[in-house]
């Protein structure tokens, strides 16, 4: 898609600091182990007490990026409520189906059950801030956030005058253990900062939620341009490779989703061949889940609204370039869901 | 001015059939597809009726036209099933010919298979084939195979808002199309039965021990269902000049949340209301010109309150007919939109109108009854489709027929 919105406001947490204070002065994260845990912040002021105590952990983290990111871009009502999740709550579904077991199916309290539901956290948003319009969920892998951007473009374009577009993600204990049974994490621990030094098959896991109000018009408070965005799928080199010349040959920096992991780094060299520019990447900082896209298009607002990059967060990187107003992310999914997203700099 | 999109072909099997024309048939004959699971492993197998696919995943890999391999959940078959009828029906033989999009709907995906190995998948001593299926927990295995069985390459979504998924993927696919994005999209969704989803409606208390009955005074709840529909939609320009067959047409939509309460709808039906009013808006159709509403209809104690209050909100004393086809095929969840879509296009394309089984006694909260008996010989030339779910999701979609 080629149409242009701009992120009125954000909010994201992860596990960075990203949810109090300001990219250039917040402390930046070194982890050890292959599992990186999302800083939670307090959720009181956000959720009523009540309903804090049912929810779980990923319908909580949801919630109130949701509800920071509103009061962060001064919207009086959500307008459309679209999200993505890779794996919606993991904790929910885990237990419902160890209490169906374990209670021989009788007796079964609910909760978890409708907690489960991919779209629960949409209509928890909706409900506490009563947000009638259209509301979707996007359960896709390395597409669910992305299918979530192109459904609010569609929208402005649509004569919306305004989305709040999200996404929710939670890795738990199990489930990585599952997944490390597929040989999806790297075998030995390895810190975020080591992360790049050699690619090893496998990769750290990571979490997180990021949400935006994004409108169809510029205003004086928008913090940039969502400008393209492509969503490909197992492609070619060749085809690859022409949409990112397409997308990113007039960019000046590139976010890249290297996630250290050798099985699919050619794609990621492949980046580096087509669009030899300065980069950065950004999954020491989240690690690898299926909506971390979310976490570089809020890491690529963040960098233009303020107009610097952080030392601090990219040890790894040489030389960080100075001035920058187009940037071009790429990032893929254990190689299946490949995505393009375009993001510029607004007012100044 | 946006494209108008078009059904140019569709594909399903339910427990009333494996194919169109097989539901068309049983819905004619007012044959039910309810009885007990023969193949969900769970206390509840003589005592909750589901409406359930009755063939085994042997005979739906053939159905499939596909060698019996790992990792292909039921949730995947069912899809595939659907899914290849609903190609050669609109006579695609190539999907590379046109770019093509695949938008699913799924609400536990491949949950069927995942739930019988679970437990060795988190048992360090175990190990075994089972580990093929990791990966159909999620709701995109299923979209992704289908996809690399039959040769999607383009656009890919998967959609899961409870029960009213698959028309929100229809509604995605349309809207795609309008936007310019594509000029064909394949939309629809795949339900497999799970012991998961049966306990958790179980421990909801909304689940009926008899055949369900929608609109009655004594329902006590719905029957979950299985199955997988897929219609595929083309731009008016693309399928004029490709010739296409025109089944339909999808003049009108509408999603809505109703921002109430988590699982239960409003008692004066708000969000079905909103849904209903801005879907035919779209159509640019007139209530009078509404011949038929396929309604949600799950026979749950508020689903149809809200729904049926929704309906006298919106057409006063002149409430089209209107039926639930639930009792036939019990409650498919992330599919029942696209099933029921498709019953709208063969209730127009018919001139049928299909009975809402095991209905008796009209609720004292309406003054409406659904229709009990086959009509046939009537026009119908605007059907409204409605699908809702968990969280407030209220979406409608209106069908006409085509007409130049």
């Amino acid at each position: 898609m080629k149409v242009k919105c701009y992120i009125q406001g954000m909010a994201a947490i992860s596990p960075q600091h990203t949810f109090d204070g300001d990219i250039t002065t917040a402390p930046f994260v070194q982890t050890e182990s292959n599992r990186l845990v999302c800083i939670e912040p307090d959720y009181k002021p956000f959720i009523p007490g009540n309903s804090l105590r049912r929810m779980t952990r990923v319908l909580r983290m949801g919630l109130t990026t949701a509800l920071k990111c509103l009061a962060n871009s001064g919207v009086a009502t959500p307008g459309p409520i679209v999200t993505g999740t890779g794996k919606g709550s993991l904790q929910d579904t885990e237990k419902f189906i160890k209490e169906i077991e374990q209670y021989k199916e009788t007796a079964l309290n609910p909760t978890p059950f409708i907690q489960s539901t991919y779209n629960s956290v949409n209509g928890l948003i909706a409900l506490q801030q009563n947000g009638t319009d259209y509301n979707n969920t996007f359960v896709h892998r390395g597409f669910s956030f992305e299918n979530a951007l192109v459904d609010s473009m569609m929208l402005l374009q649509e004569g919306a005058s305004h989305t709040l577009t999200g996404s929710f993600e939670e890795m738990t204990e199990e489930h990585f253990y599952i997944k490390s049974r597929i040989g999806q994490w790297r075998t030995a621990p390895v810190g975020n900062t080591r992360l790049f030094e050699q690619h090893l098959p496998g990769t750290i896991s990571g979490e997180g939620s990021a949400f935006f109000v994004l409108t169809a018009a510029q205003t004086p408070a928008s913090k940039a341009a969502i400008s393209g965005i492509k969503l490909l799928y197992k492609p070619s080199e060749e085809r690859l490779s022409a949409v990112l010349q397409e997308l990113g040959a007039d960019a000046d920096l590139v976010i890249s989703g290297d996630n250290g992991d050798s099985n699919y780094a050619r794609y990621y060299e492949l980046l580096g061949e087509v669009l030899p520019k300065p980069a950065i990447p950004f999954k020491h900082l989240c690690g690898e889940y299926d909506t971390a896209g979310s976490f570089a298009l809020w890491l690529a607002a963040a960098l233009l609204d303020t107009g610097k990059i952080p030392g601090e967060w990219f040890p790894m990187v040489k030389e960080l370039p100075g001035e920058f107003r187009k940037v071009v992310i790429y990032n893929h999914f254990f190689g299946e869901q490949h995505t393009v997203m375009v993001v510029e700099k607004v007012n100044g | 001015m946006a494209e108008r999109v078009f059904i140019t072909g569709m594909g399903m099997v339910t427990a009333i059939g494996d194919n169109v024309a097989g539901n068309l048939e049983r819905l004619r004959r007012k044959e039910s597809g309810l009885g007990f699971t023969d193949y969900i492993n769970t206390i509840y197998k003589e005592v909750l009726p589901v409406g359930e696919v009755k063939q085994d995943n042997a005979a739906l890999f053939r159905m499939a036209g596909i060698p019996v391999q790992a990792g292909f959940s039921r949730t995947t078959l069912l899809g595939l099933v659907a899914m290849q009828e609903a190609l050669q029906q609109a006579g695609i033989s190539h999907l590379q010919d046109e770019p093509t999009g695949f938008i699913n709907a799924s609400t536990v995906g491949g949950m069927c298979d995942t739930e019988k190995v679970y437990f060795d998948l988190i048992n360090p001593d175990k190990s075994g084939e089972f580990i093929q299926s990791i990966h159909t927990l999620d709701c995109a295995d299923c979209t992704q195979r289908i996809a690399d069985t039959v040769g999607f390459t383009e656009h890919l979504a998967t959609i899961s808002t409870a029960c009213s998924s698959s028309a929100n993927a229809l509604m995605f696919g349309a809207r795609m199309i309008k936007a310019g994005m594509y000029q064909r999209m394949v939309c629809g969704g795949t339900e497999a039965l799970t012991r998961f989803t049966l306990n958790g409606f179980n421990s909801l208390k909304n689940v009926d021990r008899q055949f369900c009955r929608p609109f009655d005074q004594q329902r006590t709840g719905l029957n979950l269902g299985e199955g997988a529909a897929y219609l595929v939609l083309e731009s008016e320009s693309y399928a004029k000049a490709n010739n296409s067959t025109i089944l339909a047409e999808l003049t009108g939509y509408c999603n809505t949340n109703e921002a109430f309460h988590p699982t239960s709808p409003s008692p004066e039906g708000d969000g079905a209301y909103a849904a209903m009013k801005n879907a035919l808006a779209m159509s640019g159709r007139t209530l009078e010109e509404v011949q038929y509403i396929n309604v949600h209809g799950t026979a749950t104690l508020n689903n149809d309150i809200s729904e049926g209050r929704a309906l006298e909100r919106l057409f006063g004393t002149a409430v089209p007919p209107f039926s639930s086809t639930k009792p036939f095929t019990g409650h498919t969840l992330a599919a029942a939109g696209a099933i029921e879509a498709i019953y709208a296009v063969l209730a127009i394309r018919n001139n049928i109108i299909f009975p809402n089984l095991n209905f008796s006694e009209r609720m004292e909260e309406l003054q409406i009854v659904p229709e009990t008996e086959l009509k046939e010989d009537v026009i119908i030339n605007n059907v409204i489709s409605n699908s809702f779910g968990f969280g407030g999701n209220n979406a409608s979609l209106v069908i006409s027929k085509y007409e130049g």
